[in-house]
């Protein structure tokens, strides 16, 4: 049944797939649904048999077990062998195929998929170190409704051209411990004024993890922007651009100024700050912090089921705004098993996959696809049955902020590290 | 005088060759690999003029002064404290049945991977930690975990704590095993009872006696621990600041850093850090002639007694606090992988549960097998090539010139970081892309050290009258070699296959940039792991870590007494 | 010297190797007076020496109780005792000159006083001018006689000599022997020595006990 909604979905998606592809020209529909189809079955067929590498990174088990699930499913639908490489940091991988395409290895590279987003993403692509324009070509990728949806072709701003498949959603989710009273302020804060003067009164029991992690820009970023709003708006639109002097003396004064007041108050008084989320989670579960946050607030369930934060922990999302992003996968120019990376990759975004993905007993990752343009019964398959008393509630709103440009990333690390990091001598 | 040109003999002359090549030439490539780059040459960047420029970011690093003395620093007061400790408890437990207990108790320590004792330390010594939890709130007074700043301080007091644990059973028990030979043991303990009943208080007596003699023994483990710890990654990494870390830390983030052209200024590091260790050698040499020159003067002037009652009392205090440390430490370890939540102060689990060993359980089988293939193959081929080499030794009745001694132990003090970053490039640059080869061979440079190191004693022991005769009743030398020679050797030869078994599984740089990250071994998985949040998992495979190692130890002692039943 | 006051008295002394009776002695000996002790291997001479300068090693269990001018020095700790060892190695330091040998036994003194008195030692058993040389160098001879100079130099009350003679040659053995009983009887030393050998027991000319029969005094 599935085959035949999905062989129904592989037309329409495909006229769409051809508008999006540059410099391709119109033909007949039906013409081109039919070379397209046959392409994508010469690729299942060549992909049968192969290996594909996925590195992706390996710290948090339930995504390692989902992977294994992935694993299993494309062993039976496509003969494909898929193995997880666990990474401690998707730079490593980045590391890995610089090495090799420097040494002028170009077609046995060892990363065939590979798990990123960001900055990482940014700097492969500069260095053409991807490969080129395969996403349209993927079935499964009409269904995210890219037309209407720019976020699955732009990663932090940045076109992604074809090179990079969306995969899950996330945004920033805060959580606490309810069982934590101290007087006054058993109530958390919810928007970043209120951080301020939460901190205050709850010396260190809060901190961010420090630039270069992803999380702990995250926070920076969600401070720049919320710090700027009451800018004028053709200030505040420069940080959609590239950085440049004068839009960073405009927009990282009030940062500053904010954090100078703030890190007094963080845990170890702003002298240490932990390198990455997951010490934050651990923190919180140790009761040396008391306020945490997160990308993927099904990691939240998923720590209480496995016993790393205390059940009376309890997500909720800033009133202020919440920053927002896609996260994907890609393949590099000078992967050895291109066809079953490009059918591993379409499967990610298959509603079986995605459907299981946001599930919070499995990973709880939102999914990418637009729920809209599928039939009821599959768009069941994305609710989930019990609601995990310290899961986000569904019902939390909260405006969506989306990413500055990528380059104010290393802006804001060079200037974090200058003002707080480690001093000349 | 061996004549003959067999097979045998043939292999058997060539060993020490063969060895030592195996041994200098990656290293020597890999740090031609980082030395290029160092000075600019670096194509895959576009970068192709030699200069200066890889220094000079290095030096307007903001904080690289510090990243200098921190390593500096760190390396040296920790191997001294190290030091010290084993003197006072070598002296002052000399004649005591003390000193057996406590070398069972800290045998199995050695082989604990210094990724697994840095978490395990961890966990003690954090606020919310389990020294915290024994001690609160009765003690402390705390209900909250106190924002102090121990671990990651930035002074590196932590780095210190760790290392100066893990490197006080590695010294204390190489030096009683150089005081258990028999020649030396006979010497010493005719001169400490000599002392004795001049009227030198115990431990002076052993100060101005016997350590003159034992301290010799303790100059390689000294130097091996100095090197490595002034380039050590994983202790600093989990217990070290981070504004700034040390320099093999940064170095390492450098390298694995998105942002590409820093690889110029990690290579520049890298060289920076082979000159740190260097002058830490240097410095410990320096200190080692300052006290001979204070103290040579003092041996004989008579005084009998300095603070020995005090020492004494010391000593017991210190020895029994690093035993309870290590016990704690171990303890924690075991609590946390069963634990439910474990609120704070509460010094044991809300709950004890099974949950994490079961999910470890289904990603172990595969990380584990693939950690036993790789060591088994990489102390086979170390016992193989030791043995043999060994065996021309005695064939040309000359021992291993110390130059050839020098290279076995060039892996061990060279930091890793400096040339397998190296080693990788020139990887790619040929092509190689056997993974399983590659690892072994990476492990095989700092298994062979110790399996070396561990046979010599006993293959050098052996009574070559047995041999003599032998041979005189026509046995070739392949026959007295494996016929009369290695039936000796079952018990030494086990114990090294063990000690080498337990080094390969506690590698982690060597089996990450050597595999690309392919293979999974225990220790690899146990790093990333500890990378998540789930200090219940990490405790769990660094538990593992620890019962592998202890599974080759008992084999060892187990099969010579299965195989070869004590005649009645 | 006083020499009364280095009367040595071993009484109903009984040393056990696990439950079984290893040796028993009751017995005294006198200031200038060398006591050997014969027997064959496995008798437990060296372990008398060992219970004696407080060093029983712990397989062995001992009752009974040592008095050294009048105190009972049983439970005493090695290094209180004043009892000095000889042993058939002469054991010197090769971290240190041969002066500075010596000099390890002597008491804290000036450092002037201390070279002098070791030059005259060495003056007086042959060996002027070899303060500096290293222990190695010497010959089998010369090292049990610096030895034997560090031990005497040590001003002990007790010497106990445990077959100090046995890896000398004959000739050599009758020279040393002789000095080593003059001096200790110039000195007015208690001495306990074990020996197989029926001539230095000869020389010695003392009290000689045979620990094949069991306990008790042979007059010789």
């Amino acid at each position: 049944m599935l085959g035949a909604i999905g062989a129904l979905l592989l037309y329409r998606p495909l006229i769409n797939a051809q508008e999006i592809e540059q410099g391709a020209s119109a033909q007949g529909a039906s013409a081109q649904g039919a070379s397209a189809q046959r392409a994508w079955q010469q690729t299942l067929n060549e992909a049968r048999g192969e290996n594909v590498y996925f590195y992706a990174w390996g710290g948090d088990p339930q995504v390692n077990r989902y992977l294994q699930w992935l694993a299993d499913q494309v062993d039976n639908k496509y003969g494909v062998n898929l193995e997880h490489v666990k990474l401690a940091q998707t730079s490593d991988a980045v590391s890995r195929v610089l090495a090799e395409v420097s040494a002028g290895n170009m077609s046995e590279g060892q990363v065939d998929l590979l798990w990123i987003n960001g900055l990482n993403f940014a700097t492969m692509a500069e260095n053409n170190l991807l490969e080129a324009k395969w996403v349209s070509l993927l079935p499964n990728f009409a269904l995210t409704n890219p037309q209407q949806n720019p976020a699955m072709t732009m990663d932090f701003g940045v076109p992604t051209n074809g090179m990079e498949a969306p995969w899950g959603r996330a945004a920033l989710t805060f959580y606490y411990d309810s069982a934590y009273h101290n007087g006054a302020s058993s109530s958390p804060p919810s928007s970043l004024q209120e951080l301020l003067h939460w901190s205050m009164q709850n010396p260190g029991r809060f901190t961010y993890s420090k630039p270069p992690d992803f999380l702990g820009l995250s926070f920076l970023k969600y401070a720049l922007i919320i710090l700027n709003q009451q800018q004028d708006p053709e200030i505040f639109a420069k940080l959609y651009k590239p950085p440049i002097a004068e839009s960073e003396r405009e927009l990282l004064a009030s940062l500053w100024v904010f954090l100078d007041q703030l890190h007094p108050y963080l845990w170890r008084q702003g002298r240490y700050f932990v390198s990455d989320g997951a010490s934050i989670r651990r923190l919180v579960g140790d009761s040396e912090l008391q306020l945490g946050f997160t990308f993927s607030a099904s990691d939240i369930p998923g720590a209480v089921e496995r016993f790393g934060l205390p059940p009376s922990i309890r997500s909720f999302a800033m009133k202020d705004g919440s920053l927002s992003n896609v996260h994907f996968v890609t393949i590099p120019v000078n992967a050895k098993h291109k066809a079953a990376a490009k059918v591993v990759a379409n499967f990610l975004m298959s509603v079986e996959a995605q459907a299981k993905k946001q599930q919070p007993s499995e990973w709880g990752d939102r999914t990418v696809l637009d729920l809209s343009l599928l039939a009821p019964d599959q768009q069941l398959m994305f609710r989930s049955p019990n609601q995990h008393p310290s899961a986000l509630p569904g019902s939390a709103k909260s405006p969506s902020l989306s990413e500055p440009h990528p380059q104010w990333n290393a802006v804001l690390t060079e200037a974090w590290k200058k003002r707080y990091g480690a001093k000349r001598w | 005088m061996v004549v003959s040109t067999s097979l045998f003999t043939r292999w058997v002359k060539l060993s020490p060759s063969i060895l030592v090549t195996l041994l200098i030439v990656p290293v020597v490539a890999g740090i031609l690999g980082v030395l290029l780059p160092a000075f600019g040459w670096l194509p895959a960047l576009g970068e192709e003029t030699f200069g200066l420029r890889g220094f000079e970011a290095l030096w307007l690093t903001p904080g690289f002064v510090k990243m200098l003395v921190l390593s500096f620093s760190t390396s040296l007061i920790s191997t001294f404290f190290a030091v010290v400790l084993s003197i006072l408890i070598l002296g002052n437990y000399f004649n005591s049945s003390l000193l057996g207990h406590i070398q069972k108790l800290l045998g199995p320590i050695l082989v604990i991977p210094h990724a697994a004792a840095a978490i395990a330390i961890g966990f003690l010594i954090a606020p919310s930690g389990l020294i915290m939890r024994l001690f609160s709130p009765w003690l402390s007074g705390a209900a909250m975990p106190p924002d102090t700043l121990l671990p990651n301080d930035p002074y590196g007091l932590s780095i210190i704590l760790g290392l100066t644990l893990k490197e006080l059973p590695f010294i204390l028990l190489m030096t009683i095993a150089a005081m258990q030979q028999k020649e030396i043991k006979h010497l010493i303990e005719g001169q400490y009872k000599v002392a004795l009943s001049f009227g030198y208080y115990p431990f002076t007596g052993f100060c101005k006696a016997v350590l003159p003699l034992l301290y010799p023994f303790m100059r390689l483990p000294v130097y091996a621990i100095l090197a490595y710890s002034s380039a050590s990654i994983e202790i600093p990494l989990i217990l070290g600041p981070n504004t700034p870390s040390t320099l093999a830390v940064a170095i390492m983030q450098w390298f694995n850093d998105v942002d590409l052209s820093l690889r110029i200024k990690a290579s520049a590091g890298a060289i920076v850090q082979l000159l740190v260790t260097l002058c830490v050698l240097f410095t410990w040499w320096l200190l080692e002639q300052f006290v001979k020159k204070m103290s040579f003067s003092k041996l004989t002037n008579g005084r009998r007694k300095y603070a020995d009652l005090i020492l004494i009392v010391l000593t017991h205090c210190l020895t029994l606090i690093v035993l309870f440390a290590i016990a704690l430490a171990l303890l924690g370890l075991v609590l946390w992988s069963f634990a439910g939540y474990w609120s704070f102060p509460s010094a044991y689990p809300d709950q004890l549960v099974t949950l994490h060993w079961q999910s470890a359980f289904k990603q172990l089988p595969e990380a584990i097998s693939d950690t036993v293939l790789v060591a088994l193959a990489a102390t086979g081929i170390a016992l193989f090539l030791a043995l043999f080499a060994l065996e021309a030794e005695q064939q040309r009745q000359k021992a291993l010139s110390s130059g050839a001694s020098l290279m076995i132990y060039l892996p061990l003090l060279v930091p890793s970081i400096a040339f397998l970053f190296g080693i990788v490039w020139v990887k790619e640059l040929i092509g190689v892309n056997a993974v399983f080869s590659m690892v072994v061979l990476g492990h095989l440079l700092f298994v062979m050290p110790y399996v070396f190191l561990s046979l010599a004693t006993s293959y050098r022991k052996l009574d070559l009258r047995y041999a003599k005769v032998a041979a005189s009743l026509g046995c070739s030398p392949w026959k007295i070699f494996y016929a009369v020679k290695l039936p000796q050797l079952v018990p030494p030869i086990l114990f090294s296959a063990a000690l080498g078994l337990a080094i390969s599984f506690s590698q982690y740089l060597p089996t990450l940039l050597l595999s690309g990250g392919r293979m999974n071994t225990l220790t690899t998985e146990a790093v990333a792991i500890a990378s998540g949040a789930s200090r219940r998992i990490s405790a769990v495979y660094v538990i593992m870590q620890l019962l592998l190692p202890a599974v080759g130890f008992i084999l060892a002692w187990l099969i010579p007494k299965l195989l070869f039943r004590p005649r009645q | 010297m006083d020499t009364t006051n280095n009367m040595l008295s071993i009484q109903n002394l009984h040393i056990y190797k696990g439950d079984a009776l290893l040796l028993e002695l009751d017995t005294t000996v006198l200031a200038g007076e060398i006591l050997t002790i014969m027997g064959p291997s496995g008798s437990g001479k060296s372990t008398l020496l060992s219970w004696l300068s407080g060093m029983l090693e712990p397989v062995f269990s001992a009752a009974g109780k040592l008095e050294l001018d009048g105190h009972d020095i049983t439970q005493t700790p090695s290094h209180h005792r004043q009892i000095a060892l000889l042993f058939q190695d002469p054991l010197l330091f090769n971290h240190l000159s041969v002066s500075g040998n010596i000099e390890f036994g002597m008491q804290h003194s000036k450092s002037s006083t201390r070279k002098r008195r070791v030059s005259e030692a060495l003056d007086s058993v042959g060996l002027s001018g070899m303060e500096t040389r290293a222990p190695k160098s010497l010959s089998g001879g010369q090292q049990a006689r610096v030895a034997l100079l560090r031990v005497l130099l040590n001003e002990p009350k007790v010497i106990l000599l445990d077959e100090p003679f046995s890896k000398l040659d004959s000739e050599l053995r009758q020279a040393t022997r002789e000095l080593v009983f003059e001096q200790i009887r110039q000195r007015g030393l208690t001495a306990i020595m074990v020996t197989h050998d029926q001539s230095d027991a000869d020389a010695a000319a003392g009290k000689v006990i045979n620990l094949s029969n069991t306990a008790g005094d042979k007059p010789c």
